[in-house]
């Protein structure tokens, strides 16, 4: 067909304006709601996923086992395990873990940023290799390099923005990032405690810590040094110095990772899966919390389509001789199909990209009155949500296959107007 | 131009049964010429014309209009004919409410399968045809009785066909505007356009060449 139905799509739409108006409204509601649900939950999803439990989906946290089997094997990581856990299928690499052993303190007095402070605390330190972290210090290299030198230390995104957010404010101290603190060196008594009794015979090991930056595999509540300065502690308290804490496995792919977990544990050990069981369970939550509004407003649309469906059956009904003059002059019936079809379509179009435009706008206001009126948190982000393209081409599609849907019918109608039946008379 | 044989039609009349209209009725037109059917109302003077005009499908016989054989003819070629062929003229006028004169001889052009050229200047000539240039821009509201079937006429006119059919066209208008529309319609015809006409008036039996009388589901 060489004729072109928009002059006719036109004029019908504008003749029922106000049907049209109401039609496109209701869509648009419907995708605006799942459009504004979608890009919360998507938000609020990566703020769980990359700031609150910031999960690398490719390692393994391997433990020793509570208990050890003996003949079996299984209860410490030693070298030798270590390296049958780095020859396990899927993974690229294993990195060593130590706990300083020992108990810590720092007690700073002194010029913390501009504030003077006074703060004695009970630490804890882990040793991991530089490689582990290596990302992610922006001073100088992570080795350690003898009692006399400070030892690189890392801190914990997450400790920095629960003091940024929660401690800092309510002692007055300045909000700190991890590049004004990079460098700032801090003295740690390590076979020292606040909490705890230690040995007559043991002597406190004076040392300096120096942050040298902060990283997501930083130990939350303590810091991470490099395994070397870990294990010359231990060694210096008389505490196990082979055995190591912990190993973290990459895998060469997240697909790996089911099978190293199993081959884990036929190894009689143990994988520490709580912070991605915490992830997992707080993304969970948001996925099922954004499905039920997302599902609330896939069933706004499904109303809307109902709604065009009705408005669509009328405005068939009541044009059934102009659909017949149609006929009379030459329009076939794919055409009225195709007729009615496409001023539902544009119709779906207005109310999709109306629904996606309002969508944002919400979101955007939505943002803007979080960092106006909400107190600042930890992991308070700037904004709430996400807006990928394909979600906002998904709800432009939505609003057009609502509408198209529920024109369906309405359209076979039309295409089956018979012109003598109508016209006679 | 028109060749139509045992041409039988029924209805479904519910309790009745089938209701027969048209019992093998057969008409043959030439080229050039200007039929009117008459017969009492309810005899399928609109049926015929519907069948003649490939509006109605559901007959028996045998219908050749223009060369193109009608029966059994596929929905989309059927269009094209409806669209190419022949132009409806209907008592009621049947325009596009709220929509311009020009933009009601339009709607064939929105279904056309070949291009028709300069589609506002061919409107315009069609309105001219009838008369009725200067209202290119009114909607049907704004015209009177006579105007809007004078716009219908040239809806009919504008793919240049080569059979007008007619369903009491003068049935809605008052006399002096009925003779303006059987003044067209004989201007038409000779100009060398074929007119079926059905009605029940004088004027256009009058105008005609021929007349046919439609009973009891035969022509005569």
């Amino acid at each position: 067909m060489s004729g072109s139905l928009w002059p006719l799509v036109r004029l019908s739409l504008s003749r029922d304006r106000r049907s049209a108006l109401s039609s496109a409204f209701g869509l648009a509601i419907g995708v605006a709601s799942l459009v504004f649900f979608v890009s919360l939950g998507l938000g609020v999803g990566a703020i769980v996923r990359d700031k609150v439990f910031p999960v690398d989906t490719s390692l393994v946290e391997v433990v020793p086992a509570q208990l050890s089997f003996g003949l079996l094997g299984g209860g410490t990581l030693d070298e030798a395990t270590v390296a049958r856990l780095a020859a396990l299928p899927g993974v690229e690499r294993a990195f060593k873990k130590m706990n300083v052993r020992a108990p810590a303190v720092t007690i700073y007095r002194g010029d913390f940023f501009g504030r003077p402070l006074h703060m004695g605390l009970e630490i804890l330190a882990v040793g991991v290799e530089a490689d582990f972290v290596k990302q992610d210090v922006l001073l100088g290299e992570f080795v350690d390099s003898g009692p006399d030198k400070p030892i690189p230390a890392i801190a914990s995104t997450r400790l920095l923005e629960i003091y940024n957010k929660s401690f800092a404010p309510q002692r007055a101290l300045p909000q700190l990032s991890g590049q004004l603190l990079t460098g700032f060196v801090f003295p740690v008594d390590f076979n020292r405690s606040f909490v705890t009794s230690t040995p007559p015979s043991a002597s406190a090991i004076p040392s300096q810590a120096q942050l040298v930056g902060v990283s997501d595999r930083g130990l939350l509540a303590g810091i991470t040094i490099p395994l070397e300065a870990a294990r010359r502690i231990n060694t210096a308290a008389n505490l196990d110095a082979k055995t190591f804490t912990g190993v973290a496995l990459k895998a060469t792919d997240p697909s790996q990772v089911p099978g190293i977990v199993a081959a884990v544990k036929t190894m009689g050990l143990r994988v520490d899966d709580q912070d991605r069981r915490m992830a997992e369970n707080a993304g969970a939550a948001v996925a099922i919390s954004t499905s039920s509004l997302a599902l609330l407003s896939v069933l706004i649309c499904l109303l809307a389509a109902f709604n065009i469906a009705h408005a669509f059956s009328a405005s068939v009904r009541a044009r059934e001789k102009e659909l017949g003059v149609m006929r009379a002059v030459g329009a076939s019936r794919s055409a009225l199909f195709r007729l009615v079809l496409v001023e539902a379509l544009v119709l779906g179009l207005f109310g999709g990209v109306l629904g996606t435009a309002l969508a944002l706008v919400g979101s955007v206001g939505l943002d803007v009155a979080a960092v106006r009126f909400l107190p600042e948190f930890p992991f308070k982000p700037e904004t709430w949500f996400q807006r990928p393209l394909w979600l906002l081409a998904g709800g432009v599609g939505l609003g057009v296959l609502a509408a198209v849907a529920g024109a369906f019918l309405p359209a076979r109608r039309a295409s089956r107007t018979d012109p003598a039946r109508v016209l006679a008379g | 131009m028109i060749d139509a044989k045992a041409i039988a039609r029924d209805y479904d009349d519910g309790a009745k049964g089938r209701l027969t209209v048209l019992d093998g009725a057969s008409l043959t037109v030439d080229d050039g010429e200007f039929v009117a059917i008459v017969g009492r109302s309810g005899s399928g003077k609109s049926t015929l014309l519907h069948v003649l005009g490939g509006l109605d499908t559901d007959y028996r016989g045998q219908v050749t209009v223009a060369g193109t054989r009608l029966d059994g003819l596929p929905d989309p070629a059927l269009s094209r004919f409806r669209n190419e062929t022949v132009g409806f003229v209907f008592q009621s006028f049947h325009l596009m409410s709220g929509v311009s004169a020009l933009e009601n001889v339009l709607l064939p052009a929105r279904f056309s399968a070949t291009p028709m050229g300069d589609l506002h200047a061919r409107a315009t000539a069609a309105l001219a045809r009838v008369g009725l240039t200067s209202h290119a821009a009114r909607t049907p509201g704004q015209l009177s009785g006579g105007e809007r079937q004078r716009v219908a006429i040239a809806r009919a006119l504008f793919s240049s066909p080569k059979l007008l059919l007619c369903d009491e066209p003068t049935g809605n208008l008052d006399a002096a505007t009925a003779d303006e529309v059987v003044a067209l319609f004989k201007t038409l015809n000779a100009a060398g356009l074929t007119i079926v006409a059905v009605t029940h008036e004088d004027r256009l039996r009058s105008a005609a060449t021929r007349v046919l009388t439609l009973s009891k589901g035969k022509l005569s």
